[in-house]
């Protein structure tokens, strides 16, 4: 699939829902369904034929400076992917979830528009466009946060904004700064500039992007709007914030912008260790006293991008490793843990731990899925979790920081008592509920099975022979990072 | 690739419990049955086997040596009997899951003792944990989904330790190869000792080693009474301890230090346990903690750098899991009978159920090490292995080494005292008239209880010639020990005809001086009511009451000792600091955006 199709196709169809759909939302959900099916197939057509490749996409014919590239490479394919497959469940899972709250179509356009702005931000090869998409995705987030419409989402939803915002502002001085000193927005040109540009403004552009960044991906300190604004959002745009957004508008540009085009300066790596590490600890002592679930899930998220962190910073092919294969498999197990809070909230009208009890009987499908989120999070084989964090302990001895690494080791304990603690007290708790009708749709269980199938099938992504085309080469696009410019720039 | 051996001991019941998911139970029974024969009969077969490994991705990931055939045969001898006792009697609502997770735990448990290669054996090592979860989450008491919780996060947490052990011993190998049995890493520095500890951590989080062991009590009283005989008393042990066993062999060279560091821990294990079942007042946690206090011993065994009290340890091992199983067992008999585990509701069941009370007392003689039962023999071994590590030491470390002896042979005294409590409290003391209805156990959970009790009399008595020169001492020979001298002499059909003659003798002046004349008991000339019935729980009231015993016991039922309970005061209090660093308002988070910006341009000036 071409390219533009990836922004045009859910770009066109949130206008589309605003146009034809009437009062009803039927029409609006399967558009968006569609649309979805059509941008992860694309995504996995473009991955079986095009993966080892880096295809350049000049918008109107436009060379570099004056037209806006867009770029694919084996990262572009696999983060097209995980936005595909989240956004796909999430709506399957909206269509009964969001009636719950209204039914009108403003949810799947906003949504459509969400998806537009992440896809853009993974796929342009522009920095101001990068910027733009990504305030197209938080526009809409703000919205889809508060679409709930109770007080305390508003609350939070503003809380974003301002929050959003304020990192927007930094992320936009950062660009003009960039500007003026390389006197090109192409990722690929800054980065060939780079080498011949006084290190002291890599520096400062470098600290401003780390925090405007940053607190897109909610690394602590800038993580303190993530615990609201994902408790508070509809379950299934809590699984698209904390699943996908984090990664793509945080980790991804990170990646980006750290790797591809500074050419992962040492200072910066060490930077991401550190901070990688204090998110796992700090966000992993919250989690564990939360009692509403979806705040403890939303402390959680922070602590697994800890991980990614720690193995970006790592910065050897094994850590880089952990931290692609954790990309993938946060995406999955967060959504699903969310999808399963969702379902709870639904039946049980409450997200307090306390107030639930023994939904083991009632229901089993939430249940059981989200046994199976639970384990896999924290790091129990045969769980795709398991794997990531295995490969990230390993990464971190292996280039000489064991105390990282037993850092790491008791993040995963916390994690572990987190999320038993929902096992115990959601699922398994001896108090019953009074609640005797079980509000989860066919779709709903639908979305919840296949993340659950994916917990235990993504753990085939190590294995040697499928690793080598699935996860290798995006390790080399984040490793060789001087690789990008030239390919982009044709040498 | 199928007809691999080793590889069929792990996919064959991995298989059954797949499928038995979708079956009805009485075939699941049969199915998990049939498992069991086949893994036992490969068993056997594979008994002169040489050199059998299993091969993927040009690594080896399973090999069999002497040392993981020993702990194989434990695996699939415990679990075939237990299951005999599991087949009737199991809870109806539980019992569809149990016979689907009885075999995963069979599949993962050989997996584990099979592997050669650090991933899978850490893969096969965190879903045996895993299983372990799944049977405690079956339990039906009220506190169950809190000890399922405890449970997991020790088990769970002790994994996350292993991996980085396992790292590290691989990084201190020099980043060569994942195997486990050819590192031998020296302890020099730092480094080498953070894994050895990691990798104790885990060994003593499975077997049940202080400070680790907390797990145990409550998984005893709060899960299906099979899964605490098949777990926390057979497999967990055999994996644990087989753990242990590989670090002093073939994963670590092991220094004095360590050794005195391993036998003060078994010590406390021994002591700090039997200490705690003495005072129980439930059947289950009482055995539940005798689990631990046993693991001690074997502790002290392998860790004391003695050959003979390695094999010892090693020998302990199977010997415990078979009168500790078989206990748990004859306690589920009574339990599923009269309904209740609380020693104050039972006694006098020896009438009504004799062959459980005999079964029961074979089992808390060998536990209590009387000859010539086997946990006589092993703990001997144990003790003669330490007196001889002791004499080769400097005379601090002599001390320091006989302290631990004392403790650990005084445990074993007060382990015979309170099992005196245990069999009172159930079989003997005054027939109580509302157990009058009660049957006898079901034939199977008879013939279960009895292969245990045969093989405690067998392993007793033909020590040497049947589990030591058949399995532990090739074990030994295979790990590149060499075989044990024996300093003392034991010959048990010497021990018996002595014990046979004390015996005789007591029975003799029994008779000659017989003047009992046996009547109901009477209280001021009134029939004796229940409430006047002697307990065995208040047997050692007054070792409870005794100052400074006294505090420590209210301390330890306030869970002041408990792991778990400290780190979770611990993480709390911890979190309500971050937690006041989050009061939701706007203009502090926006502060520490601005404070993270301002750190990193000072961080970055330099």
């Amino acid at each position: 699939m071409i390219l533009p199709l990836f922004i045009i196709i859910p770009l066109l169809s949130a206008f589309l829902i605003a146009i034809v759909s009437g009062k009803k939302d039927n029409f609006a959900n399967g558009l968006s369904i569609i649309s979805a099916l059509l941008l992860l197939f694309g995504a996995i057509y473009n991955f079986i034929t095009q993966n080892q490749e880096v295809i350049i996409y000049k918008i109107g014919n436009w060379d570099a400076p004056i037209g806006i590239n867009l770029v694919q490479d084996s990262l572009t394919i696999f983060m097209l992917i995980i936005v595909g497959l989240i956004s796909l469940t999430s709506l399957i899972y909206s269509r009964q979830y969001i009636r719950y709250i209204s039914t009108d179509w403003k949810y799947y356009s906003l949504f459509m528009f969400l998806i537009t702005g992440m896809n853009g931000v993974i796929i342009t090869g522009d920095l101001f466009n990068l910027y733009v998409f990504m305030e197209i995705a938080l526009l809409s987030t703000y919205a889809l946060v508060a679409y709930g419409g109770k007080a305390e989402e508003f609350e939070a939803s503003f809380k974003y904004a301002i929050m959003g915002i304020v990192s927007s502002t930094f992320i936009l001085v950062g660009i003009a700064i960039t500007y003026s000193a390389t006197s090109t927005l192409t990722l690929a040109k800054i980065a060939e500039q780079i080498p011949h540009i006084n290190t002291k403004i890599v520096y400062l552009v470098g600290g401003i992007f780390l925090m405007g960044f940053g607190l897109k991906a909610a690394i602590i300190p800038f993580h303190t709007w993530l615990p609201d604004a994902h408790s508070s959002a509809p379950a299934p745009i809590s699984a698209m914030l904390s699943g996908v957004m984090i990664k793509v508008l945080g980790i991804y540009a990170i990646i980006r912008i750290f790797y591809n085009i500074f050419g992962a300066p040492e200072f910066f790596l060490n930077i991401f260790m550190i901070l990688g590490v204090i998110s796992i600890l700090i966000a992993g002592f919250l989690a564990i006293t939360q009692w509403d679930m979806k705040r403890l899930l939303a402390y959680s998220s922070i602590s697994q991008i800890g991980y990614i962190l720690l193995g970006l910073g790592i910065g050897s092919t094994l850590g880089i490793l952990g931290a692609v294969f954790h990309i993938f498999n946060h995406a999955i197990f967060k959504s699903l843990l969310f999808y399963n809070a969702g379902s709870v909230e639904m039946t049980t009208e409450t997200r307090d731990l306390k107030k639930m009890g023994n939904l083991k009987k009632l229901m089993p499908v939430t249940s059981k899925t989200s046994m199976i989120a639970s384990l896999a999070i924290s790091g129990i084989p045969p769980f795709n979790g398991f794997f990531s964090k295995l490969i990230i302990i390993i990464a971190a001895i292996q280039s000489g920081h064991p105390i990282l690494a037993a850092l790491a080791v008791i993040g995963s304990i916390q994690t572990l008592a987190a999320l038993l603690k929902v096992q115990r007290f959601g699922f398994h708790s001896e108090n019953k509920t009074e609640v005797t009708e079980n509000k989860t749709s066919f779709g709903m269980k639908f979305a919840m099975i296949t993340l659950a199938f994916l917990c235990f099938a993504g753990a085939i992504l190590i294995i040697p022979g499928i690793r080598e085309v699935t996860l290798d080469p995006i390790v080399e696009v984040i490793k060789n990072n001087g690789e990008y410019m030239n390919m982009v720039l044709g040498r | 690739m199928l007809n691999n051996n080793l590889l069929l001991l792990i996919l064959i019941p991995l298989a059954v419990s797949f499928l038995n998911i979708f079956l009805p139970t009485i075939i699941r029974k049969i199915l998990v049955f049939a498992t069991l024969v086949v893994t036992s009969v490969i068993t056997v077969n594979l008994f002169n086997a040489n050199n059998e490994t299993f091969t993927l991705f040009s690594n080896t990931v399973l090999s069999l040596d002497k040392m993981s055939y020993f702990a194989l045969a434990g695996i699939q001898l415990l679990s075939f009997i237990i299951l005999i006792f599991s087949l009737k009697g199991v809870e109806k609502n539980i019992e569809k899951q149990f016979f689907a997770l009885y075999p995963l735990t069979l599949a993962f448990s050989n997996g584990v003792v099979l592997s050669e290669n650090s991933f899978s054996f850490l893969i096969f090592w965190g879903m045996s944990g895993l299983t372990l979860y799944l049977f405690s989450l079956l339990g039906k008491t009220k506190d169950s989904p809190q000890t399922a919780k405890k449970t997991f996060i020790i088990i769970g947490g002790s994994d996350a330790f292993l991996i980085m052990g396992l790292a590290l011993v691989w990084f201190l190998n020099s980043g060569n190869s994942w195997s486990l049995l050819s590192t031998n890493i020296p302890l020099v520095d730092g480094l080498s000792y953070t894994a050895f500890f990691l990798f104790l951590i885990a060994a003593f989080s499975k077997a049940g080693g202080f400070p680790f062991h907390t797990w145990i009590p409550d998984y005893s009283k709060d899960s299906p009474i099979e899964s605490v005989a098949l777990l926390p008393a057979s497999l967990d042990k055999l994996l644990g301890i087989y753990l242990l066993a590989r670090m002093f062999t073939t994963i670590f060279e092991i220094n004095v230090i360590i050794n005195l560091i391993i036998v003060t821990l078994g010590a406390l294990t021994i002591i700090i346990a039997v200490m705690m079942a003495m005072i129980q007042h439930n059947g289950r946690k009482l055995l539940g903690y005798h689990a631990v206090s046993q693991v001690g011993y074997m502790i002290m065994g392998i860790g004391s750098g003695s050959v003979l009290a390695f094999a010892g340890g090693l020998f302990h091992m199977i010997n415990n899991t078979i009168y500790k199983s078989n206990l748990f067992l004859t306690l589920g008999s009574v339990e599923k009978r009269t309904g209740t585990s609380d020693l104050d509701k039972l006694g006098g069941l020896g009438k009504v159920m004799p062959f459980t009370f005999i079964m029961a007392l074979i089992g808390a003689l060998s536990i209590s090490g009387i000859p010539p039962f086997n946990g006589f023999f092993s703990k001997w071994m144990i003790y003669q292995g330490i007196i001889e590590k002791t004499a080769t030491l400097s005379a601090g470390y002599q001390i320091w080494m006989i302290i631990c002896l004392v403790l650990a042979i005084f445990g074993s005294a007060l382990t015979l005292a309170s099992f005196m409590k245990f069999i009172h409290a159930i079989y003997l003391g005054k027939y109580q008239k509302r157990f009058s209805t009660i049957k006898k156990a079901p034939v199977n959970q008879i013939l279960s209880t009895g292969l245990l009790s045969l093989l405690c009399i067998i392993f007793g008595i033909w020590a040497i010639k049947i589990p030591l020169n058949n399995f532990i001492l090739p074990a030994l020979q295979d790990s590149g020990l060499s075989s044990p001298q024996f300093i003392g002499t034991y010959n048990p059909q010497l021990m018996i005809i002595l014990f046979g003659l004390a015996f005789i003798t007591g029975i003799i002046i029994f008779l000659f001086t017989k003047k009992i004349k046996l009547d109901e008991n009477y209280l001021g000339g009134m029939d004796s009511e229940e409430r006047f019935r002697v307990l065995g729980t208040e047997f050692y009231n007054e070792v409870k009451e005794m100052t400074p015993l006294n505090t420590l016991y209210k301390w330890a039922e306030k869970k002041y000792f408990d792991i778990y309970n400290i780190s979770t005061k611990f993480t709390i209090s911890t979190a309500k600091l971050l937690q006041k660093a989050h009061p939701g308002q706007l203009q502090l988070y926006l502060l520490y955006i601005v404070v993270g910006l301002l750190i990193f341009f000072i961080v970055s000036l330099k």
